[in-house]
C-alpha cells in the first residue's frame, strides 16, 4: 500500500470533478438535470465543494513545498497558480464581452433596450475593462474565480502563520465571518451599487478552514477528533437539511407538496455564506470523511475515472464548463428547450468536459515521460505495429 | 400551478394549436392558453370597492416596460391600456391607473419609492412589475426575494391589495440573461404570500413561440407600433385576470 501522506487522495479529485460537472449543469437555466445536483438537494451547492476542496488541496500541495523547498519557493508557487487563474479569468471575460457585444448590437426589440442594458459597459469600455482586470467587474458566472484568486494571494500568509499555530489563523477568520453575518458587511464591486457575489470576507472562512484541515492532514492528523459525537450530529443536521430542501424542490414542481419551513428559512443568503449553508455543508464533509475511505473501491472504478480526471484538471475544466453552459443555454433558447433537447445538451457538454480532461491528462503523462526512453519505446512499439 | 410546469403546458398547448383547437394566428393576436389565465387568489379590497361602486385608484409601479417608452407615449404603455380595459369591464366605476414606472431600478430601489410614489396616491391595488433589473444586474437572488417580501409587507400592512407582474420575455436576451432563478424566486415569494403573479414572461414566450410580434422581421419605424400592440395585449390580459380575481 502506498504511503498515505504522499499518494494522491483520489477523493479530492473525484468530488471536485463532480462539483465541476454540477456547476456546468446548474449554470444552464431551466435544466432538468439541475433537479439532481446539490443545489436541489442541499442548502448549499457545488460552489462550497469547489472552494472547500481548493482550500484543502492548496494546503496539501503548498504545505509540502514549504517543508521541502522553503517559504520563498512555496510562496512563489502559490502566486504562480494565482496568476494562472487570473489569466483564465481574463480569457473568460473576453469571451463574455464577445457574446454580449454581439447580442447587444444585433438587438432589434425596443421593448428591452431600456432595461436590458447588459451591454452598459460598452458605453465606457475603458473603465469596464480596467475594472475587470482589477477583478471588480464580475459579470454573472465570472464571480467565483475572483474569490479563488484572492484566496490564493493571501494564502502564503495563512500558511506561514498556521505553521506557528492554527488558532492564529482560525480565530481572525471566524471573527471576520461572524462580523459579516452580524453587520452584513459587503465588498463593493463595479458598476456602482454592485457587490462581490461571493463576499470574500465571508467565503474566506470556508477556504481558510479547509486549508487548516489540509494542514492538519500534513502534520499527520487523519482521524476526526470526537467522532463519536460529531458523526451522529452531522448525520442529523445533514438529513434535516436534505429533507427540508428536497421538500422545497418538490414544492417548486408541484405546488400542493408542502415546502417544509419554507416561510421561516427561505431565502438562504449565498453572498455571505449563511450559516444555514455552511453548517450542513460541513456536516456533509464529516460524513464523507467518515464513510468514504481514501482507498474506497469505487474510486478505482472505470466509471469514476472521468470524474477524477476532471477534478485533476480543475482549472481548464471549470473554464470549459462555464463556456459550455453559456453555449448550452444559447442552444436551448434558440432550438427549443424540450426535455430530450435538454438531455442532449447536458450529455454533449459533459462528454466534452470528460474528453478534454482525458486529453489534458494524456498530454501531461506523455510530457512527463523521460524523453529518450519515451522515444525509443514508442519507436519500438510502432515498429512492432508495422510488422 | 407554478411556472415550472409552464414549459410542459406550452408544449401541450403548441400541439393543441397545431391540431386546430385554438384560433389561428391573426384572428385573436392576444390569445394565450387558458392555463395562463387561471387566477386562484382574490383581491378582496379591490372587490369591495368595485362592489360598492366607489372610485378605484390603482398604482402601477415598475421599470421601463411600465413607463412604456418603447411604444412612444404613456397612453400606449400597459398601465393605461389596463385602465381602458377595466373601464369596459366595470363601466359604472371610475377607475384610474397611475403609472409610476422608472426605468432600470432594482426591486429594493422600487421599495424605496413606495413611501413617496405609491402610498400618497391612496391606491386600493398596487400592480408591481419587477425583476428585470435585478436579473440584468445579477443581484443575488436571495436579496431579490427579501426585497420583494419587504415591499409586499409594506403594501399588505396598509390593507391594500397587491399583485406582481413578472419579467418580459425576449429570445435574444434570454441567451445572455438568466431570468429563470429570478422567476422562480418571484413566484415562490408570491406563493408564500398568496399573491397573484401575472405570468407576463410565459405569455410573451408563448407569443414568441407562435411567432406573433416578431420584431426581427419589421422595419425599425414599425417596431414602436409593434411594442404598443404588445403592451395593449398585456393590459387587456391583466384586466381579464383582475376581473377573475374580484369575482
Amino acid at each position: 500500500m502506498p504511503d498515505p501522506s504522499t499518494s494522491r487522495d483520489l477523493r479530492l479529485d473525484f468530488f471536485r470533478g463532480v462539483a465541476l460537472i454540477f456547476i456546468f449543469i446548474d449554470h444552464i437555466p431551466e435544466n432538468i438535470l439541475s433537479y439532481f445536483t446539490l443545489e436541489a438537494l442541499g442548502f448549499f451547492d457545488a460552489a462550497e465543494v469547489f472552494i472547500f476542496i481548493s482550500g484543502f488541496t492548496a494546503a496539501l500541495v503548498y504545505g509540502r513545498r514549504l517543508v521541502e523547498k522553503g517559504a520563498l519557493y512555496a510562496t512563489a508557487q502559490v502566486l504562480r497558480r494565482a496568476w494562472q487563474l487570473y489569466v483564465a479569468h481574463v480569457f473568460l471575460f473576453v469571451i463574455f464581452i464577445a457574446e454580449v457585444s454581439y447580442t447587444a448590437t444585433t438587438f432589434k426589440n425596443p421593448m428591452y433596450n431600456e432595461e436590458m442594458r447588459v451591454a452598459d459597459f460598452l458605453d465606457e469600455p475603458h473603465v469596464a475593462v480596467v475594472q475587470a482586470l482589477l477583478l471588480q467587474f464580475q459579470p454573472t458566472f465570472l464571480d467565483i474565480l475572483p474569490l479563488y484568486i484572492l484566496m490564493l494571494v493571501i494564502f502564503p500568509v495563512v500558511l506561514l502563520i498556521a505553521r506557528r499555530h492554527p488558532l492564529l489563523v482560525l480565530l481572525p477568520s471566524v471573527l471576520l465571518y461572524v462580523a459579516v453575518q452580524v453587520f452584513a458587511i459587503s465588498v463593493p464591486a463595479y458598476p456602482e451599487g454592485h457587490v462581490w457575489y461571493f463576499n470574500p470576507l465571508a467565503w474566506q472562512f470556508l477556504f481558510v478552514s479547509a486549508a487548516l484541515l489540509g494542514h492538519a492532514r500534513i502534520r499527520g492528523q487523519t482521524s476526526l477528533p470526537g467522532a463519536g459525537v460529531i458523526v451522529p450530529a452531522a448525520a442529523v443536521i445533514f438529513a434535516a437539511a436534505f429533507l427540508i430542501k428536497l421538500s422545497w424542490t418538490l414544492h417548486g414542481v408541484w405546488d400542493t407538496f408542502p415546502g417544509l419551513l419554507l416561510k421561516q428559512l427561505w431565502p438562504i443568503n449565498k453572498n455571505n455564506l449563511s450559516p444555514l449553508r455552511l453548517v450542513p455543508f460541513y456536516a456533509l464533509v464529516v460524513l464523507v470523511v467518515t464513510y468514504v475511505p481514501r482507498d474506497a473501491r469505487f474510486l478505482q472504478n472505470a466509471a469514476a475515472r472521468p470524474w477524477v480526471l476532471c477534478g485533476q484538471q480543475s482549472l481548464e475544466i471549470f473554464c470549459l464548463g462555464i463556456i459550455l453552459s453559456a453555449l448550452g443555454h444559447f442552444a436551448l433558447t434558440e432550438y427549443g428547450a424540450s426535455v430530450p433537447m435538454q438531455l442532449a445538451v447536458n450529455a454533449a457538454g459533459i462528454a466534452m468536459m470528460f474528453l478534454t480532461a482525458w486529453v489534458i491528462a494524456w498530454y501531461k503523462t506523455v510530457d512527463r515521460m523521460p524523453v529518450l526512453r519515451a522515444a525509443t519505446t514508442s519507436a519500438r512499439s510502432s515498429d512492432r505495429a508495422a510488422q | 400551478m407554478t411556472r415550472r410546469s409552464y414549459p410542459a403546458i406550452a408544449v401541450l398547448v403548441t400541439a393543441a394549436f397545431f391540431l386546430g383547437l385554438f384560433p389561428a394566428r391573426g384572428e385573436h393576436a392576444c390569445e394565450v392558453p387558458p392555463e395562463m389565465m387561471q387566477v386562484s387568489v382574490k383581491l378582496p379590497h379591490l372587490a369591495a370597492r368595485l362592489h360598492a361602486r366607489e372610485p378605484v385608484n390603482i398604482v402601477a409601479i415598475g421599470g421601463a416596460s411600465t413607463t412604456g417608452t418603447a411604444a412612444g407615449s404613456p397612453d400606449l404603455a400597459y398601465p393605461h391600456r389596463l385602465q381602458l380595459a377595466l373601464a369596459k369591464f366595470f363601466p359604472d366605476v371610475p377607475i384610474t391607473v397611475v403609472n409610476k414606472g422608472v426605468p432600470r431600478q432594482s426591486t429594493r430601489q422600487m421599495v424605496g419609492r413606495f413611501a413617496t410614489d405609491v402610498i400618497p396616491e391612496d391606491p386600493i391595488l398596487v400592480v408591481w412589475e419587477t425583476g428585470i433589473s435585478d436579473a440584468v444586474r445579477g443581484i443575488e437572488v436571495e436579496d431579490f426575494a427579501s426585497g420583494l417580501q419587504a415591499g409586499i409587507d409594506e403594501i399588505k400592512n396598509r390593507s391594500i391589495d397587491i399583485l406582481l407582474v413578472d419579467m418580459q420575455f425576449s429570445r435574444s436576451t434570454a441567451t445572455v440573461i438568466d431570468f429563470e432563478r429570478y422567476l422562480t424566486a418571484l413566484h415562490r415569494v408570491a406563493n408564500l404570500n398568496e399573491i397573484y403573479v401575472f405570468p407576463r414572461y410565459e405569455m410573451m414566450r408563448y407569443w414568441s413561440e407562435q411567432n406573433m410580434f416578431n420584431f426581427d422581421e419589421v422595419a425599425a419605424e414599425e417596431r414602436a407600433r409593434l411594442a404598443a400592440r404588445v403592451y395593449d395585449c398585456l393590459g387587456h390580459k391583466l384586466a381579464q385576470a383582475i376581473r377573475l380575481a374580484v369575482r
